[in-house]
């Protein structure tokens, strides 16, 4: 029973899934129907034969059960897990795993069995762990990004994922995050709060590159991006010590800070203070709608964090604390279809689902 | 030394030991470890990792030939040894759910106890509510380990289903609730018994591991229910039925009474009297006065919570059992089984101990008899635990139990018993927890748990507790994260063992050290956070990672180490800076920043940066502007005291171009002479053993020095 006209929202409705194994990271599958919904998991349990899985589980949103559909086991434990779908509105599962091997999955788009699997081994690709891939919108290509410096594209050729390398710093920047901006653009993220815009008509090195040592003082690592489809000259960041910020291409200096150091001048507290583990633009904006908004306004973006917050926060505006938990939430991710549901993966070995009204 | 005799070694020696030994008896447990690497193996190296866990070593000959390729050295395996000594029915993954829902719950009483305790320095912190915390949190505790109703019921009752089925109950639970009952719940200690009642209700079923128990008849006559044509007929009908009945399970004996055979439409009419014998029982039974407040749905019996209200009812009950008892009906009833077994129940209502002691299966289960038609007004410890030794000798054990042990431990006022009994059968969660509940039970039992002890080094046994099972959390790579919040509520040890804890985690997996770091920053131990930073520079520096290197060590502040590895990448810089590398640079000089302070001697790196963009600059577009930048930037580089000796030659080399200005002098004759003087310092160094020669034109100091004199001259000639 909604009451009309208050002020606050209803809060979300929360369902914890207790998991037995640690959960390295979740993501909704994207959805083929209205009835069938799917998560990936990716887990760890030392104790078992192969520790590592990537599992597709199908979500009953009636008694919020998860069952697990079909498994995969990676060679390794999965360091980054993203979803997406091919031009053939084939779901796509990118991973890659702490040993620098990388693999691309293809699910069937009824059932959500696993059909082909194409990967790149390790040592290849990249030495020690891949820090993060992303695959760009109808599956083209994925970017993938590691400590050793290396930023890799690799896309399926015929039966096979062949990649090349666009740029090797030979280990004298690591990066830690990367994002697709346009077919022709990406952006990763690293140590000390930087931010590197890449544009593969520009091979040799970064485009374009947030100067250092804006955080006065202060440094982090960048351990999330995000870039919204119909705002692509701005770049959402999340990191160490809370920080939550956005780089706009059009005003190179200065990023525009959301929360954390440096915020909280005109006000409004940090959502937190520890590592902020992932970020996204909030797709659910039940009052405001996104091109109200003027373009130079960053939109409003979920964060997770290492002190247990999932909370939504806004330039200029207090944040929106959706769940606080007393263990570390590592990673969530918003449905693309239902921009309500939210998914996230806890410490302790549990699965969040909540539901915004 | 054992084992060791002076026998000689011809047979005899068998008998010259000093510990008898077979070699043959003992089964050896083959354990296949796959290595995965290619003989020969040439060293072999085991010990103990991280909890229950052997690390072993394999490590090979180097081969000459790296034809074939593998470059594995050797490999480190962990090999885990299976704990199956542990509780039996739970599964590791049930473990870690418990320790982590217990978290929580833990840290909220713990601050409420440091908020009181700051808050009422003088007066005890135990004041009227403390022990309402210590049941929430007893409450959250319990319900962590499982909800016995928690299963639905179906929506067709089957009418012969007399036990409800439900959630298999485990051992740890039935444990904390027996603590719960008689440390932690001060409201209910005025109806103990009855408590006591709806414990072994609960639990009875996890006894009969060991034992028969009155669970086990039920659950054995269930099955036969289906087949019994005439119920009550079967002895065993009647068995189960004063046996439940004796340890207060009404509604299910009520539910039994009702299939009796005379309830059927068919036979009600020649069963009249008979049948209204059973069903006079039947509503003796669901009338029985209970000294309690309140049942839970379901549950048969009327409660009173004022005793002169219950004896009334509780006479005038026995009154109407009397009278039933001394009827004239039963001549009437003509179903001979029906009759006996109706006045045994009789009996055991009103309490004969012969008719209870046959009903009954163990002595846990005759001393809730007793608590329900006996004694019931049975207070305090020594009543319940005089009674206790009065049932034992009735109905002996043969085997005890865990739980029957801990509950004696606890009506035999013995916190000591109770807490090893805790210790040794359900481990070291649960005496972390379960003191919690002991401590607030009694004062002397608080004054035993929290003082300090000589023989304990010094800590209390409350501490000591704690910090084992800290130490068990720590093994385990899962929840090692959890342990910090016990340590740090252990005010001795505490700290010290976090700090190791926290040094010992890998720093290679960036997401372990960040959460490290945090919890470093939660408890202010800056110095561990800052020691690990450096020990994660070193560690990404030499594996080839220099730009996550030098973040860590930036962010341990750690100037030395960066110096260090500044000589280091000034000698990579000297060999692969060029125009087109500095892309790549590009990174890693951003990283570093412009001030001193967090760069070490790398500050040099920015600089250096910054002056090769202007001279691009000016070679490329040659304007006078761009050429003023630049030598501004190399006067400022070769004023700087960090910029290394090695760079100072090739830096001028560069600038030959700016130091020959055709338009006009663009140096004037202070800067002039500085670089002269820089230029003489560098060959006196020369002559140093330590040199190190730049990689550049034989004539290129001499080059410097013609162009620094010109413009000396220029620059004079123009002031």
């Amino acid at each position: 029973m909604a009451v009309i006209g208050t002020a606050f929202p209803d809060p979300p409705q929360i369902h914890r899934i207790p998991q037995s194994k640690y959960v390295d990271a979740v993501r909704w599958l994207p959805q083929f129907s209205a009835f069938d919904r799917f998560v990936v998991l990716a887990l760890f349990d030392s104790s078992s034969d192969s520790p590592s899985s990537i599992e597709i589980h199908s979500l009953d949103t009636q008694a919020v059960t998860l069952s697990p559909q079909s498994t995969w086991a990676p060679p390794s434990r999965v360091s980054s897990l993203k979803t997406s779908q091919t031009r053939g509105r084939k779901p796509l599962i990118a991973a890659g795993t702490v040993s620098g091997s990388l693999h691309l999955l293809l699910a069937n788009s009824v059932d959500a069995s696993l059909e082909s699997e194409f990967s790149v081994s390790e040592e290849e690709l990249h030495v020690g762990r891949v820090s993060c891939v992303d695959v760009m919108e109808g599956g083209g290509e994925c970017v993938s990004v590691g400590e050793d410096g290396r930023v890799n594209l690799a896309s399926v050729t015929g039966s096979e994922l062949s990649f090349r390398r666009f740029f090797d710093s030979q280990g004298l920047v690591s990066y830690t995050s990367a994002k697709w901006a346009s077919p022709a653009e990406f952006v990763t993220g690293g140590y000390g709060f930087s931010l590197q815009w890449w544009d593969q008509r520009k091979p040799g090195g970064a485009a374009s590159q947030l100067k250092g040592n804006w955080a006065r003082g202060m440094s982090g690592i960048v351990q999330s991006i995000d870039i919204h489809p119909s705002r692509k000259h701005t770049c959402l960041a999340g990191g160490s010590l809370g920080t939550v910020f956005a780089w706009d291409l059009r005003w190179q200096q200065q990023p525009i800070i959301l929360s954390g150091i440096g915020g909280g001048e005109d006000g409004t507290h940090p959502a937190c203070e520890s590592e902020v583990w992932e970020v996204q633009y909030d797709r659910h904006t039940n009052s405001t709608n996104t091109g109200n908004i003027s373009s130079s306004r960053v939109l409003p973006a979920m964060i997770c964090s290492e002190d247990g917050i999932l909370a939504v926060v806004g330039q200029d505006a207090e944040p929106i604390e959706l769940l606080a938990e007393p263990c570390a939430i590592n990673s969530f991710d918003i449905d693309r279809e239902n921009p309500s549901d939210v998914i996230c993966s806890l410490e302790w070995e549990s699965i969040v689902l909540l539901t915004r009204p | 030394m054992l084992g060791f005799s002076s026998a000689p070694a011809d047979g005899a020696s068998s008998t010259g030991d000093l510990v008898p030994f077979s070699s043959e008896a003992r089964a050896t447990a083959v354990c296949p470890l796959h290595h995965g690497l290619k003989p020969p193996i040439s060293r072999l190296s085991i010990s103990w990792a991280r909890g229950n866990s052997l690390r072993v070593s394999f490590f090979r000959r180097p081969s000459g030939d790296d034809s074939e390729g593998d470059e594995f050295g050797g490999k480190v395996l962990e090999v885990r040894l299976s704990g199956g000594d542990g509780d039996g029915d739970m599964s590791d993954a049930q473990f870690r759910r418990i320790a982590y829902g217990s978290v929580s719950p833990f840290a909220l009483l713990q601050s409420r106890r440091n908020s009181a305790a700051s808050l009422s320095k003088i007066s005890s912190p135990y004041h009227v509510e403390w022990w309402e915390y210590v049941m929430e949190y007893s409450k959250d505790i319990n319900s962590l380990l499982g909800d016995p109703k928690s299963l639905t019921s179906p929506a067709i009752e089957d009418p012969k289903a007399v036990l409800q089925k439900a959630e298999e109950p485990i051992c740890l639970k039935a444990a904390w609730d027996v603590m719960e009952i008689f440390y932690a719940d001060k409201q209910s200690q005025s109806w103990l018994p009855e408590r006591l009642v709806d414990w072994l209700a609960a639990y009875d079923g996890l006894l009969s591991s060991t034992q028969a128990t009155i669970h086990s008849q039920l659950v054995s006559f269930q099955k036969e229910l289906v087949a019994l044509q005439v119920i009550e007929d079967s002895p065993k009908y009647w068995e189960v039925l004063s046996a439940a009945l004796a340890v207060g399970w009404l509604d299910v004996v009520v539910k039994m009474l009702r299939l009796h055979g005379s309830y059927q439409l068919d036979q009600i009419g020649n069963r009249e009297t008979e049948n209204g014998l059973v069903e006079a029982v039947a509503v003796l039974i669901s009338k029985m006065p209970r000294l309690r407040p309140e049942l839970e749905a379901g549950r048969l019996g009327e409660c009173y919570r004022a005793k002169p209200d219950f004896v009334k009812a509780w006479e005038k009950w026995r009154a109407h059992i009397t009278k039933l008892d001394c009827s004239a009906y039963w001549v009437r009833c003509d179903h001979n089984q029906t009759r006996e077994g109706l006045r045994n129940m009789l009996q055991i209502m009103l309490g004969n101990t012969n008719s209870l002691c046959t009903a009954t299966c163990h002595w846990m289960e005759l001393y809730i008899a007793h608590f329900l038609y006996i004694r019931p007004f049975t207070a305090g410890l020594e009543s319940m635990y005089s009674l206790a030794q009065k049932c034992m000798q009735l109905k002996p054990m043969t085997i005890s139990h865990r739980l029957i042990r801990l509950l004696l431990g606890i009506i035999g006022d013995n916190t000591e018993v109770v807490l090893a009994e805790c210790s040794r059968a359900f481990g070291p969660w649960m005496v972390a927890h379960a003191i919690e509940l002991l401590a607030s039970g009694s004062d002397q039992a608080e004054t035993l748990l929290r003082e300090e002890h000589y023989n304990l080094g010094g800590i209390s046994i409350e501490e000591l507790h704690r910090l084992v099972y800290a130490q068990v959390l720590s093994s385990d790579a899962l929840t090692w994260q959890i342990a910090p919040i016990y340590l740090t509520s252990c005010i001795k040890q505490g700290m010290g063992l976090l700090e190791i804890l926290l040094s010992k985690q890998p720093v290679q997996d960036v997401q372990i050290l960040l959460k490290v770091i945090e919890i470093c920053r939660l408890y202010e131990l800056d110095s561990v956070s800052s020691n690990i930073m450096k020990i994660a520079g070193v560690y990404h520096w030499k594996h080839g990672r220099k730009g996550s290197g030098v973040f860590w060590l930036q962010q341990a502040r750690d100037e030395v180490r960066l110096n260090r590895i500044a000589q280091q990448l000034f000698d990579f810089v000297g060999q692969s800076i060029s125009d087109e590398s500095f892309k790549q640079w590009e990174g890693l000089i951003e990283l570093l920043g412009a001030e001193s302070k967090t760069a070490g001697g790398l500050e040099f790196l920015h600089k250096y940066r910054d002056f090769k963009k202007f001279l691009k600059q000016v070679n490329n577009g040659k304007t006078t502007d761009a050429a003023r930048q630049a030598v501004e930037s190399l006067i400022s580089l070769m004023k700087n005291p960090s910029t290394p000796r090695q760079f100072w030659l090739p830096i001028l080399y560069d600038s030959l171009k700016l130091l020959s200005w055709q338009e006009r002098p663009l140096l004037n004759v202070s800067e002039t002479n500085l670089l002269l003087n820089k230029l003489q310092e560098l060959s006196m160094a020369k002559l140093r053993p330590d040199f190190i020669e730049a990689n550049l034109p034989p004539q290129a100091l001499g080059s410097v020095r013609l162009a620094l004199a010109t413009n000396l001259g220029r620059a004079i000639v123009e002031e």
